[in-house]
C-alpha cells in the first residue's frame, strides 16, 4: 500500500481514460456499444423505480400525494399575495409572468440538483447488479417530471383564472415542454456523470444553478438586457425556453421556432455525448462510488 | 464428492486479473489498494465453484469481476457469451415499500421483466413463507423475513449462471436448511454456479471445485477437499 498524491491519481485517471478510448477506436467498438439508450427491460426498471419512489414519498405524509397539488398551489398563492396584492407591481400580468418563469425553472433546477447524486449515491446498488448507469439519472428525470406535471396543470388553471384563456397556439406547448425535457436530460446526465469523479463539483454546480436562476430572465423581461449582452443572454437554454413559454401562454403568440430548434439540437448533442461518457465508464463507476 | 463429469467448456475465463482501488486518505492524498492481483482460472459449464478466503481477502471483488460489474485494471475477464446474475440478499430493497413491490423491483434489478416476476409472485410468497405480510411495508418485517423474501425472489426467478455472495448465512435454522436444500438441487441440476462464503461447511456441501484467495492473491485451486484442507492448515498457522 503506497501513498499517492493527487497529481498521481489525476495522471492515473487521465492515462486510463485515454487508453480505454484509444482501445475502443482501434476495435471500432464505438457505434454499437454506445449508441443505444436503454433496453426495454431497463426502461421498466426506470419506470418502476420512479413510481416506487413516488409511492414511498406519498406514504410518508398524511395528505400523501395531495401535497404535490397543495405545495405548488401555496407557493403560487404566496407569489400572488406578495406581487399582486402587496407590492402592486405596475407591469401588466407580472404574477403570470413570474409564475411561468418560476415553475418551469424549478422543473429544471430540481431535476439537475437531484441528479447530481444519482450515480454517486447508487454505489451500493451498482456493486451488486450490472445495470447501465444512465438508469440512475433517468429515474430522477421521470420522478421530477411527474411532479412537474401537477405543477404545470395548476399553472394552466391559474392562467385561465387570471384571464389567459388557451387558444390554438397552445398546441405548441407540448413541443416546448419536450425541448425542455431534452435540455433537462442533457443537464442531468452531465452532472450525474462527472460528480462521481470529483464530488466537489456538487458545490460548483450548486453555485452555477444559482447564477443561472438570475440569468434566465425569470424575474425580469429580456428587454431589460443591454443590446450588447443579448447574444450571451440567449446562450442560456432556459432563457430561450422561458421566453417561448411566455410568448405562447401570455402573449398568445407562436414561440420563436429558430431558438427552439437550436436549443433542441444542442440538447440532443448533449444527451448523446453525456450518454456516451456514462456508458464508457460503466464499469468504472462501481469502483469510485462508495 | 459428486462424481458427475465436468465438461471442459469454459463459461468465463480470467487471465491475470488485477483490481486496484483508490482511497482518499486526506486532502490531496490518496492511497492505492490492491484488491486482486494476477488471478487466473476458468469457470466451466455445469460446475459449481466455491470461492473461499478470510474477511477482506478479495472474494467479493472477485465475484463482481465474474458478474461483469467491475472491469479489471490489468488482465482480462472473458465471458464466453453467457448471462450472469449476482445474487445477494435484498438488492435495492426499500423499507417503505411493500414486500410485493420490493420483490418486483428486486427482480427487475436482477435483469428480469416485470411480467416474469408477477407470474411467479405466488411461488415467491409461498417459498418465503410471508402470507399476508407481502402487502405491508418492509419496515414491518423481521430481518429473517426480509432475508427470506430476497432469497426467494433470486431463487424462483432461476437465472442462467448463479453467482451467490454469502446468501446462506441468514434466516432461522429451518429456512436455512430449506434454502440450502434448494440450492443443492439447483447446483446438482447441472447449473453453473459460483458461491462465495467463508463458511467451509457450505462450500464443502455445495461445491465441486474451490478457489482460495488471500490478500488478493490466488493461494489454491482444485477439488474442494484438497483446497479446504490446505485452507484449514493455513488458518491454524495464522488465525484471522
Amino acid at each position: 500500500m503506497h501513498n499517492h498524491t493527487l497529481t498521481d491519481s489525476v495522471r492515473y485517471s487521465y492515462v486510463r481514460v485515454l487508453s480505454l478510448l484509444t482501445l475502443d477506436m482501434q476495435k471500432g467498438r464505438l457505434p454499437e456499444t454506445y449508441v443505444f439508450f436503454l433496453s426495454k427491460q431497463h426502461r421498466e426498471v426506470v419506470l418502476f423505480k420512479a413510481f416506487a419512489k413516488l409511492r414511498v414519498e406519498a406514504s410518508r405524509y398524511y395528505l400523501g400525494f395531495l401535497w404535490w397539488v397543495f405545495h405548488p398551489l401555496l407557493t403560487m398563492a404566496i407569489f400572488y399575495l406578495v406581487f399582486h396584492v402587496l407590492l402592486q407591481r405596475g407591469e401588466p400580468d407580472y404574477v403570470a409572468f413570474l409564475l411561468i418563469g418560476v415553475t418551469t425553472w424549478h422543473w429544471f433546477s430540481n431535476t439537475i440538483s437531484h441528479s447530481m447524486n444519482s450515480i454517486w449515491g447508487g454505489g451500493s446498488l451498482m456493486s451488486q447488479v450490472d445495470i447501465p448507469k444512465v438508469v440512475f439519472p433517468c429515474v430522477i428525470i421521470v420522478l421530477d417530471t411527474i411532479k412537474f406535471s401537477f405543477v404545470f396543470l395548476i399553472l394552466l388553471i391559474f392562467l385561465i383564472i387570471y384571464g389567459h384563456t388557451p387558444d390554438v397556439k397552445y398546441i405548441s406547448l407540448p413541443l416546448i415542454l419536450l425541448v425542455q425535457l431534452l435540455v433537462i436530460t442533457a443537464g442531468a446526465f452531465l452532472v450525474a456523470a462527472v460528480v462521481p469523479f470529483m464530488p466537489d463539483l456538487e458545490y460548483v454546480f450548486g453555485v452555477l444553478l444559482r447564477l443561472m436562476l438570475f440569468l434566465s430572465g425569470i424575474f425580469y423581461s429580456s428587454e431589460r438586457i443591454p443590446e450588447k449582452y443579448k447574444e450571451y443572454f440567449y446562450l442560456n437554454p432556459m432563457a430561450n425556453l422561458i421566453e417561448s413559454y411566455r410568448a405562447v401562454m401570455m402573449k398568445h403568440d407562436w414561440p420563436d421556432w429558430t431558438s427552439l430548434g437550436l436549443v433542441a439540437n444542442a440538447a440532443i448533442i448533449g444527451i448523446v455525448a453525456t450518454n456516451l461518457f456514462i456508458k464508457r465508464f460503466d464499469r468504472l463507476y462501481p469502483r469510485i462510488c462508495p | 464428492m459428486s462424481a458427475e463429469p465436468i465438461s471442459s467448456e469454459n463459461v468465463i475465463s480470467l487471465r491475470g486479473v488485477g483490481v486496484r482501488f483508490y482511497r482518499r486518505s486526506g486532502l490531496f492524498r490518496q492511497s492505492l489498494f490492491t484488491a486482486l492481483h494476477d488471478i487466473s482460472f476458468d469457470l466451466q459449464m455445469g460446475e459449481s465453484l466455491g470461492i473461499i478466503g478470510r474477511n477482506g481477502s478479495g472474494k467479493s471483488t472477485l465475484i463482481r469481476v465474474l458478474a461483469g460489474i467491475i472491469e479489471p485494471d490489468s488482465g482480462v475477464c472473458i465471458n464466453h457469451g453467457y448471462s450472469t446474475a449476482l445474487l445477494s440478499m435484498g438488492i435495492g430493497f426499500d423499507k417503505m415499500l411493500s414486500g410485493r413491490h420490493n420483490a418486483i423491483l428486486n427482480g427487475l434489478l436482477l435483469g428480469f421483466r416485470k411480467r416474469d416476476v408477477v407470474n411467479r409472485m405466488s411461488d415467491i410468497i409461498a417459498f418465503a413463507e410471508l402470507d399476508d405480510f407481502i402487502d405491508h411495508p418492509l419496515y414491518t418485517y423481521s430481518s429473517g423475513m426480509r432475508a427470506r423474501l430476497g432469497f426467494s425472489v433470486a431463487l424462483k426467478l432461476d437465472p442462467d449462471i448463479l453467482l451467490v455472495d454469502e446468501a446462506l448465512g441468514v434466516g432461522d435454522a429451518q429456512f436455512k436448511a430449506k434454502s440450502s436444500e434448494v440450492m443443492q438441487q439447483k447446483i446438482q441440476s447441472n447449473r453453473t454456479a459460483v458461491l462465495v462464503s467463508h463458511s467451509t461447511d457450505v462450500i464443502r456441501k455445495l461445491c465441486q471445485r474451490t478457489v482460495w484467495i488471500d490478500h488478493g492473491e490466488l493461494c489454491g485451486m482444485g477439488p474442494t477437499d484438497e483446497v479446504l484442507s490446505k485452507y484449514h492448515r493455513f488458518l491454524k498457522i495464522e488465525p484471522s
